[in-house]
Protein backbone atom coordinates (compact mmCIF):
# COMPACT_ATOMS: atom_id res chain seq x y z
CA UNK A 1 0.00 0.00 0.00
CA UNK A 2 2.97 2.39 0.59
CA UNK A 3 3.83 1.87 -3.07
CA UNK A 4 0.51 2.69 -4.33
CA UNK A 5 0.77 6.37 -1.70
CA UNK A 6 3.47 7.17 -3.14
CA UNK A 7 2.34 6.87 -6.74
CA UNK A 8 -1.07 8.25 -5.78
CA UNK A 9 0.89 11.56 -4.44
CA UNK A 10 2.90 12.00 -7.52
CA UNK A 11 -0.35 11.40 -9.94
CA UNK A 12 -2.50 13.51 -7.90
CA UNK A 13 0.11 16.25 -8.37
CA UNK A 14 0.37 16.02 -12.01
CA UNK A 15 -3.45 15.86 -12.52
CA UNK A 16 -3.55 18.89 -10.54
CA UNK A 17 -1.17 20.50 -12.84
CA UNK A 18 -3.12 18.95 -16.03
CA UNK A 19 -6.34 20.62 -14.63
CA UNK A 20 -4.08 23.57 -14.12
CA UNK A 21 -2.93 23.72 -18.46
CA UNK A 22 -6.36 22.40 -19.29
CA UNK A 23 -7.82 25.62 -17.47
CA UNK A 24 -5.14 27.83 -19.26
CA UNK A 25 -6.27 26.29 -22.88
CA UNK A 26 -9.72 26.88 -21.82
CA UNK A 27 -9.50 30.83 -20.83
CA UNK A 28 -7.22 31.29 -23.81
CA UNK A 29 -9.80 29.77 -26.15
CA UNK A 30 -12.74 32.12 -24.61
CA UNK A 31 -10.11 34.70 -25.34
CA UNK A 32 -9.97 34.11 -28.84
CA UNK A 33 -13.88 33.45 -29.18
CA UNK A 34 -14.40 36.72 -27.65
CA UNK A 35 -11.90 38.68 -30.10
CA UNK A 36 -14.01 37.46 -32.52
CA UNK A 37 -17.08 38.36 -31.67
CA UNK A 38 -15.82 42.28 -30.85
CA UNK A 39 -13.58 42.14 -34.07
CA UNK A 40 -14.14 39.13 -36.18
CA UNK A 41 -16.11 41.17 -39.18
CA UNK A 42 -15.05 40.18 -42.03
CA UNK A 43 -12.63 37.56 -41.27
CA UNK A 44 -13.03 35.59 -44.04
CA UNK A 45 -12.77 32.06 -42.40
CA UNK A 46 -14.75 32.85 -38.91
CA UNK A 47 -16.76 30.18 -39.26
CA UNK A 48 -13.78 27.51 -39.35
CA UNK A 49 -12.62 29.50 -36.44
CA UNK A 50 -15.47 29.22 -34.37
CA UNK A 51 -15.60 25.65 -35.41
CA UNK A 52 -11.71 24.89 -34.30
CA UNK A 53 -12.75 27.17 -31.22
CA UNK A 54 -15.72 24.36 -30.14
CA UNK A 55 -13.21 21.25 -30.55
CA UNK A 56 -10.82 22.98 -28.58
CA UNK A 57 -13.39 23.41 -25.75
CA UNK A 58 -14.65 19.99 -26.28
CA UNK A 59 -11.42 18.71 -26.33
CA UNK A 60 -10.56 20.53 -22.87
CA UNK A 61 -13.50 19.18 -20.91
CA UNK A 62 -13.05 15.72 -22.24
CA UNK A 63 -9.29 16.40 -20.89
CA UNK A 64 -11.12 17.40 -17.31
CA UNK A 65 -12.95 14.46 -16.97
CA UNK A 66 -10.14 12.15 -17.56
CA UNK A 67 -8.16 14.07 -15.31
CA UNK A 68 -10.85 14.15 -12.58
CA UNK A 69 -10.74 10.31 -12.85
CA UNK A 70 -7.21 9.79 -12.59
CA UNK A 71 -7.39 11.89 -9.60
CA UNK A 72 -9.38 9.71 -8.58
CA UNK A 73 -7.45 7.31 -8.35
CA UNK A 74 -4.39 8.93 -6.84
CA UNK A 75 -6.34 9.10 -3.77
CA UNK A 76 -7.90 5.93 -3.89
CA UNK A 77 -5.50 4.42 -1.87
CA UNK A 78 -6.01 6.46 1.16
CA UNK A 79 -8.09 4.92 3.90
CA UNK A 80 -11.25 7.19 4.78
CA UNK A 81 -12.86 6.89 8.24
CA UNK A 82 -16.44 7.06 6.27
CA UNK A 83 -15.23 4.07 4.17
CA UNK A 84 -15.19 4.79 0.27
CA UNK A 85 -18.24 5.38 -1.61
CA UNK A 86 -19.01 2.87 -4.28
CA UNK A 87 -20.67 5.30 -6.64
CA UNK A 88 -18.05 7.47 -6.89
CA UNK A 89 -15.43 4.99 -7.38
CA UNK A 90 -17.47 2.96 -10.35
CA UNK A 91 -17.94 6.30 -11.97
CA UNK A 92 -14.07 7.03 -12.19
CA UNK A 93 -13.43 3.30 -12.96
CA UNK A 94 -15.85 2.64 -16.12
CA UNK A 95 -14.25 6.17 -17.14
CA UNK A 96 -11.04 4.65 -17.84
CA UNK A 97 -12.07 1.44 -18.28
CA UNK A 98 -14.61 2.41 -21.42
CA UNK A 99 -11.12 2.58 -23.67
CA UNK A 100 -9.64 -0.55 -23.00
CA UNK A 101 -14.06 -1.77 -23.14
CA UNK A 102 -14.16 -0.39 -26.36
CA UNK A 103 -10.66 -1.57 -27.76
CA UNK A 104 -12.35 -5.42 -27.10
CA UNK A 105 -15.82 -4.17 -29.14
CA UNK A 106 -17.62 -3.87 -25.68
CA UNK A 107 -20.16 -0.97 -24.72
CA UNK A 108 -19.14 -0.66 -21.18
CA UNK A 109 -22.42 1.54 -18.93
CA UNK A 110 -22.38 2.38 -16.06
CA UNK A 111 -25.93 2.88 -14.66
CA UNK A 112 -27.61 5.33 -12.85
CA UNK A 113 -27.32 3.78 -9.57
CA UNK A 114 -27.47 4.81 -5.92
CA UNK A 115 -25.27 7.33 -4.39
CA UNK A 116 -24.53 7.51 -0.78
CA UNK A 117 -23.81 3.68 -0.69
CA UNK A 118 -20.39 2.77 1.38
CA UNK A 119 -17.98 0.52 2.00
CA UNK A 120 -15.45 -0.48 4.57
CA UNK A 121 -12.57 -1.21 1.33
CA UNK A 122 -10.48 1.38 0.47
CA UNK A 123 -11.50 2.98 -3.02
CA UNK A 124 -8.57 0.86 -4.59
CA UNK A 125 -9.42 -2.64 -3.14
CA UNK A 126 -13.16 -1.82 -4.76
CA UNK A 127 -11.88 -0.43 -7.70
CA UNK A 128 -9.25 -3.47 -7.92
CA UNK A 129 -12.18 -5.85 -6.99
CA UNK A 130 -14.27 -3.97 -9.70
CA UNK A 131 -12.17 -3.89 -11.76
CA UNK A 132 -11.05 -8.02 -12.01
CA UNK A 133 -14.79 -8.47 -12.33
CA UNK A 134 -14.79 -5.98 -15.97
CA UNK A 135 -11.48 -7.62 -16.91
CA UNK A 136 -13.18 -10.99 -16.82
CA UNK A 137 -16.15 -10.00 -18.82
CA UNK A 138 -14.03 -8.41 -21.14
CA UNK A 139 -11.88 -11.01 -22.08
CA UNK A 140 -14.94 -13.74 -22.23
CA UNK A 141 -17.66 -11.04 -23.83
CA UNK A 142 -18.40 -11.34 -27.45
CA UNK A 143 -17.64 -8.06 -29.46
CA UNK A 144 -20.41 -5.99 -29.91
CA UNK A 145 -21.93 -6.87 -26.57
CA UNK A 146 -22.87 -3.92 -23.62
CA UNK A 147 -21.88 -4.68 -20.72
CA UNK A 148 -23.36 -2.79 -18.01
CA UNK A 149 -22.55 -1.94 -14.44
CA UNK A 150 -24.95 -0.43 -11.48
CA UNK A 151 -23.88 0.24 -7.86
CA UNK A 152 -27.58 -0.95 -5.58
CA UNK A 153 -28.46 -2.03 -1.92
CA UNK A 154 -29.50 -5.55 -1.32
CA UNK A 155 -30.22 -5.96 2.57
CA UNK A 156 -28.49 -2.60 3.71
CA UNK A 157 -25.36 -3.67 1.74
CA UNK A 158 -23.93 -1.70 -1.13
CA UNK A 159 -23.56 -4.25 -4.33
CA UNK A 160 -22.25 -4.11 -7.74
CA UNK A 161 -23.85 -5.52 -10.42
CA UNK A 162 -22.74 -6.66 -13.68
CA UNK A 163 -24.99 -7.49 -16.43
CA UNK A 164 -24.44 -8.41 -20.31
CA UNK A 165 -26.97 -11.08 -22.18
CA UNK A 166 -25.32 -14.63 -21.73
CA UNK A 167 -23.17 -13.22 -19.16
CA UNK A 168 -24.29 -16.08 -16.86
CA UNK A 169 -22.77 -18.36 -18.61
CA UNK A 170 -19.50 -16.97 -17.81
CA UNK A 171 -20.09 -17.63 -14.14
CA UNK A 172 -18.68 -21.03 -14.72
CA UNK A 173 -15.30 -20.17 -16.45
CA UNK A 174 -11.88 -20.08 -14.72
CA UNK A 175 -11.32 -16.25 -14.21
CA UNK A 176 -14.76 -16.31 -12.31
CA UNK A 177 -13.32 -18.68 -9.51
CA UNK A 178 -10.29 -16.47 -9.04
CA UNK A 179 -12.98 -13.32 -8.72
CA UNK A 180 -14.19 -15.16 -6.16
CA UNK A 181 -10.98 -16.24 -3.82
CA UNK A 182 -9.84 -12.33 -4.34
CA UNK A 183 -13.38 -11.32 -3.58
CA UNK A 184 -13.20 -13.57 -0.55
CA UNK A 185 -10.01 -12.57 0.49
CA UNK A 186 -12.01 -8.81 1.05
CA UNK A 187 -14.79 -9.72 2.87
CA UNK A 188 -17.10 -9.47 -0.34
CA UNK A 189 -19.32 -11.93 -2.03
CA UNK A 190 -20.42 -13.28 -5.29
CA UNK A 191 -23.77 -14.17 -6.16
CA UNK A 192 -25.99 -14.65 -9.26
CA UNK A 193 -27.76 -11.51 -9.90
CA UNK A 194 -31.72 -11.42 -9.21
CA UNK A 195 -33.54 -14.22 -11.47
CA UNK A 196 -30.01 -15.92 -12.25
CA UNK A 197 -28.95 -12.55 -14.43
CA UNK A 198 -25.52 -11.04 -14.16
CA UNK A 199 -23.49 -11.39 -11.40
CA UNK A 200 -23.61 -9.25 -7.84
CA UNK A 201 -20.52 -8.11 -6.10
CA UNK A 202 -21.81 -7.43 -2.36
CA UNK A 203 -19.66 -5.19 -0.72
CA UNK A 204 -18.53 -5.26 3.31
CA UNK A 205 -20.28 -2.45 5.30
CA UNK A 206 -18.15 0.09 6.38
CA UNK A 207 -17.32 0.31 10.38
CA UNK A 208 -19.86 2.06 12.86
CA UNK B 1 -23.31 49.49 -9.30
CA UNK B 2 -21.50 49.66 -12.93
CA UNK B 3 -19.18 46.65 -13.98
CA UNK B 4 -16.45 49.45 -14.21
CA UNK B 5 -16.56 50.60 -10.91
CA UNK B 6 -15.80 46.87 -9.42
CA UNK B 7 -12.66 46.48 -6.86
CA UNK B 8 -11.93 42.59 -8.13
CA UNK B 9 -8.26 41.23 -7.31
CA UNK B 10 -7.34 38.27 -9.39
CA UNK B 11 -4.83 35.67 -7.22
CA UNK B 12 -3.61 32.60 -9.00
CA UNK B 13 0.17 31.51 -9.49
CA UNK B 14 -0.93 30.20 -12.97
CA UNK B 15 0.15 33.65 -14.66
CA UNK B 16 -1.21 32.52 -18.34
CA UNK B 17 -4.15 31.43 -16.60
CA UNK B 18 -4.92 34.63 -14.27
CA UNK B 19 -3.84 37.62 -16.86
CA UNK B 20 -5.99 35.28 -19.96
CA UNK B 21 -8.84 35.46 -17.42
CA UNK B 22 -8.24 39.65 -16.86
CA UNK B 23 -8.07 40.39 -20.15
CA UNK B 24 -11.39 38.40 -21.25
CA UNK B 25 -13.14 40.48 -17.88
CA UNK B 26 -11.69 43.75 -19.57
CA UNK B 27 -13.54 43.02 -22.47
CA UNK B 28 -16.55 42.86 -20.32
CA UNK B 29 -15.91 46.35 -19.23
CA UNK B 30 -14.55 44.96 -15.70
CA UNK B 31 -10.85 45.91 -14.92
CA UNK B 32 -9.25 43.53 -11.79
CA UNK B 33 -6.21 43.85 -10.28
CA UNK B 34 -3.80 40.75 -10.53
CA UNK B 35 -1.64 38.82 -8.29
CA UNK B 36 0.37 36.06 -8.63
CA UNK B 37 1.08 34.96 -5.13
CA UNK B 38 -0.48 35.21 -1.73
CA UNK B 39 1.92 37.77 -0.54
CA UNK B 40 1.40 40.17 -3.42
CA UNK B 41 -2.11 39.60 -2.89
CA UNK B 42 -2.24 40.62 0.79
CA UNK B 43 -0.16 43.41 -0.21
CA UNK B 44 -2.58 44.33 -2.68
CA UNK B 45 -5.29 44.24 -0.35
CA UNK B 46 -3.39 46.26 2.16
CA UNK B 47 -3.03 48.79 -0.65
CA UNK B 48 -6.40 49.49 -1.90
CA UNK B 49 -9.18 47.11 -1.07
CA UNK B 50 -11.05 45.21 -3.16
CA UNK B 51 -14.51 44.46 -3.23
CA UNK B 52 -13.98 40.53 -4.23
CA UNK B 53 -10.62 38.73 -4.09
CA UNK B 54 -10.66 35.50 -6.52
CA UNK B 55 -8.73 33.46 -5.05
CA UNK B 56 -6.27 30.09 -6.01
CA UNK B 57 -6.30 27.38 -3.21
CA UNK B 58 -3.51 25.63 -4.22
CA UNK B 59 -0.89 27.81 -4.22
CA UNK B 60 3.56 27.55 -3.49
CA UNK B 61 4.27 30.01 -0.72
CA UNK B 62 1.07 31.50 1.70
CA UNK B 63 -1.58 29.41 0.47
CA UNK B 64 -5.27 30.85 -0.60
CA UNK B 65 -6.78 29.34 2.43
CA UNK B 66 -4.61 31.18 4.91
CA UNK B 67 -4.49 34.43 2.57
CA UNK B 68 -8.24 34.05 3.04
CA UNK B 69 -8.00 33.73 7.07
CA UNK B 70 -5.74 37.00 6.97
CA UNK B 71 -7.83 38.91 5.14
CA UNK B 72 -10.97 38.23 6.55
CA UNK B 73 -9.41 39.00 9.33
CA UNK B 74 -7.98 42.21 8.09
CA UNK B 75 -10.43 43.66 6.05
CA UNK B 76 -14.03 41.67 6.98
CA UNK B 77 -16.17 43.28 4.11
CA UNK B 78 -13.74 41.89 1.50
CA UNK B 79 -15.70 39.05 -0.24
CA UNK B 80 -13.41 35.92 -1.15
CA UNK B 81 -14.20 33.33 -4.15
CA UNK B 82 -12.34 30.60 -4.03
CA UNK B 83 -10.35 28.75 -6.85
CA UNK B 84 -10.41 25.10 -6.48
CA UNK B 85 -9.54 21.78 -8.73
CA UNK B 86 -10.93 18.14 -8.30
CA UNK B 87 -8.50 17.31 -5.75
CA UNK B 88 -9.34 20.37 -3.98
CA UNK B 89 -13.46 20.46 -3.27
CA UNK B 90 -12.01 19.73 0.06
CA UNK B 91 -10.36 22.80 0.30
CA UNK B 92 -13.49 24.99 -0.90
CA UNK B 93 -15.59 23.46 1.76
CA UNK B 94 -13.46 24.22 4.62
CA UNK B 95 -12.54 27.82 2.92
CA UNK B 96 -16.38 28.33 3.04
CA UNK B 97 -16.32 27.46 6.79
CA UNK B 98 -13.55 30.37 7.16
CA UNK B 99 -15.81 32.60 5.54
CA UNK B 100 -15.48 32.41 1.57
CA UNK B 101 -18.40 33.57 -0.20
CA UNK B 102 -17.95 30.66 -2.38
CA UNK B 103 -16.14 28.45 -4.64
CA UNK B 104 -15.56 27.48 -8.08
CA UNK B 105 -13.86 24.70 -9.76
CA UNK B 106 -11.44 25.12 -12.73
CA UNK B 107 -12.10 25.53 -15.25
CA UNK B 108 -14.41 28.48 -15.19
CA UNK B 109 -17.61 29.47 -16.74
CA UNK B 110 -16.73 33.44 -16.97
CA UNK B 111 -20.62 34.22 -17.47
CA UNK B 112 -21.11 31.80 -13.31
CA UNK B 113 -17.86 33.91 -12.62
CA UNK B 114 -18.94 37.54 -13.11
CA UNK B 115 -22.44 36.42 -11.68
CA UNK B 116 -21.18 35.02 -8.15
CA UNK B 117 -18.98 38.43 -8.46
CA UNK B 118 -22.25 40.21 -8.39
CA UNK B 119 -23.66 38.36 -5.71
CA UNK B 120 -20.57 38.91 -3.50
CA UNK B 121 -20.92 42.81 -4.27
CA UNK B 122 -24.39 42.81 -3.48
CA UNK B 123 -23.77 40.61 -0.19
CA UNK B 124 -21.12 43.02 0.96
CA UNK B 125 -23.64 46.13 0.04
CA UNK B 126 -26.29 44.57 1.74
CA UNK B 127 -24.14 43.42 4.91
CA UNK B 128 -22.52 46.61 5.37
CA UNK B 129 -25.76 48.67 5.33
CA UNK B 130 -27.05 46.39 7.90
CA UNK B 131 -23.63 46.96 10.01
Amino acid sequence: MRDALFMGRLTAGATHEMQNILATIRESGGLMEDLLAVGGEGFAHAERFKKGLCVLAEQVERGMALSEQLNYCAHAPEATPAGAEVNEAMRSLVGLYRRDAARKRVNLVLAAGRTGLRTSLRALELMGRAGLALDCALALLPQGSQLMLSVEEQGGLAVLRLDSPGYEALRGQEPFAELERRARALGAGVSAGPGGQGVVLSLPKPQA
Amino acid sequence: MNKKDWKILLVDDEHEFITTLAERLELRGITPRVAFDGESALAAVAQEEPQVIVLDVLMPGIKGLEVLERVKRSNPRVQVLLLTGHGSTRDGIEGMRLGAFDYMMKPLNIDTLIEKMESAIDYAGKAANLG
